[in-house]
């Protein structure tokens, strides 16, 4: 391997090497985006976990534990930052992984829209029951759609 | 096969973890979103297949794979902010490991007597 193309295999260690070595300004963007919102996961993604499988049994969560925490509004803004980091810095991961592996371009595409439009409609999900409705109100708004 | 050093494997680790949370996280907020449904829609359906055993021993295997990517996570932030952080990375991915090892341990003592209780 030559000296050139060992430098171009390398992975960026530093900023300024991710700079010189991003394709493009939004990839350099998602590149200091993982660290950042990385840094913030740890915390946000450490605690949920301790709320629900340490400081509580988790095969004994249930509709009412549920939906008793996320009428909290503190547990509401705390899981939307992780819903917004994770959605985001985990979509980000599966699409570097679509990058590596599928090879043809217009496979890669592909792949790539699904998961844009899967991990949307998952994301919209996730604000509505966070945010949008009461369970009172959603629950029969939806018996009511079947009852047509 | 390539079997690489230690970078080569923490970067393996990472990937193979990160893919499986981002799924899980994919999963996981499809099943708290089926509570909008009510009390008497999917959700309680979906518990009953999350209550399993299997499920609950793979839900450690998340757990691990959260703790195990987030640490490591952190090592790669310093690797890329540091001026020292890549001079040291094989023994602060060993640190991963083993600190990775001792949360487990009381995360296991908890939860493993709630499935053996459980099944």
């Amino acid at each position: 391997m030559s000296t050139a193309q060992r430098a171009k295999a390398k992975r960026p260690r530093t900023f300024d090497e991710a700079r010189a070595m991003a394709s493009s300004s939004s990839e350099l963007g998602w590149w200091v985006f993982m660290r950042i919102s990385g840094m913030l996961l740890v915390p946000l993604a450490f605690i949920h976990l301790w709320a629900n499988n340490m400081a509580f049994n988790a095969g004994e969560i249930d509709f009412a534990y549920v939906v008793a925490r996320l009428q909290q509004p503190g547990v509401r803004i705390f899981n939307s930052f992780l819903l917004l980091f994770a959605m985001l810095h985990g979509v980000n991961g599966l699409r570097y992984s679509i990058e590596d592996y599928v090879r043809r371009p217009e496979r890669r595409f592909l792949w790539k829209m699904i998961l844009f439009t899967v991990a949307g409609i998952i994301f919209i999900f996730g604000v509505m029951t966070l945010w949008a409705f009461t369970y009172e109100e959603m629950g029969s708004a939806v018996r009511a759609l079947g009852s047509e | 096969m390539y079997r690489g050093r230690e970078g080569q494997w923490a970067f393996v680790l990472h990937r193979i973890s990160g893919v499986a949370v981002a799924l899980f996280l994919l999963l996981h907020v499809i099943d708290i979103s089926l509570v909008m449904f009510g009390p008497e829609g999917p959700f309680e359906a979906f518990l009953v297949f999350y209550h399993n055993w299997p499920f609950r021993v793979g839900l450690i295997a998340v757990i691990a794979a959260v703790v195990y990517h987030g640490l490591n996570g952190l090592r790669i932030i310093v690797m890329d902010f540091t001026s020292w952080g890549v001079r040291y990375q094989k023994p602060m991915w060993y640190g991963v490991l083993g600190l990775t090892a001792i949360i487990g341990v009381p995360v296991l003592w908890k939860i493993v007597p709630e499935i053996l209780r459980g099944a």
